[in-house]
């Protein structure tokens, strides 16, 4: 049952991926992969706020479900560099070492602000 | 289908499912793959030694391949095929999305930091290079 919610809670966080980086990339294509960037310091942020706030003994089951459901599937380490190596491919060098960069930076800065809130 | 351009509200709502459908195949072996417990398999092996029994190697193990994989696809199978695509939905933005995590990576730095700043920091670097890694390497797969 709690594998049920997980997984469904894990597709739910890929549609919300999907429906920000379409709701930016069907007006500003150029900035699509900037949104990936944003959504995954923002599934970040709320797994730094929630592997503080749920602690382990008091709710195993809901926090599985909002930090591997969710914010797992929110988030993904695949297109963080699937998509920029096509970009460096295509000579949009520069672009893609900033997306690779300011990925795992920005990730630091939203789970440690997650985690501040939490308290 | 046009790359980035609005959809339809029906094309939407399947562009929706298709990822929905990925993403929950992807979630749910995430899920399983990470009951393996490797923090005791590491200790076995190598002992108890500071903050590397913190570092999730399954999970390190599940993005690596998840994005040699994506990679690879968007090379052969998906090749020139826009963002909205129904299969690059099912497979990139649904399937290895709910496969591979950022946020994981940082709730087990974020444990890391606690024992050793070095440590984390050093997991970190060594995610993005491992990344960068198999994306190169996906590049290099069904290359024509």
């Amino acid at each position: 049952m709690i594998l049920a919610l997980v997984t469904l809670a894990g597709a739910v966080g890929c549609v919300v991926r999907y429906l920000m980086e379409y709701s930016v990339g069907s007006r500003h294509a150029e900035l699509r992969p900037w949104m990936t960037v944003v959504v995954n310091a923002l599934g970040s942020g709320v797994a730094g706020w929630a592997a503080y706030r749920l602690s382990a003994s008091m709710d195993a089951d809901v926090r599985s479900i909002v930090l591997t459901g969710f914010c797992g599937g929110l988030t993904t380490f695949s297109s963080a560099f699937a998509i920029p190596i096509f970009l460096a491919r295509e000579h949009r060098r520069g672009l893609a070492i900033a997306l690779v960069m300011s990925t795992p930076l920005l990730c630091a800065v939203a789970f440690v602000a997650g985690a501040a809130l939490s308290h | 289908m046009a790359a980035h351009h609005p959809l339809p509200r029906r094309q939407l709502l399947v562009a929706v499912a298709a990822v929905a459908v990925g993403g929950a195949v992807g979630t749910l072996l995430r899920v399983v793959a990470l009951r393996i417990d490797s923090t005791r398999w590491f200790v076995e092996l190598v002992g108890t030694s500071g903050w590397a029994t913190h570092v999730p190697w399954i999970l390190a193990l599940i993005n690596v391949v998840g994005v040699y994989f994506a990679a690879a696809a968007l090379n052969g199978l998906l090749l020139r095929r826009g963002p909205n695509d129904l299969g690059r939905l099912v497979i990139i933005t649904g399937f290895f999305g709910g496969l591979t995590s950022y946020s994981s990576l940082f709730v087990s730095v974020g444990a890391i930091w606690h024992v050793s700043v070095w440590g984390a920091v050093f997991t970190v670097l060594c995610a993005v290079l491992s990344g960068v890694g198999a994306a190169w390497l996906g590049t290099r797969t069904w290359s024509r």
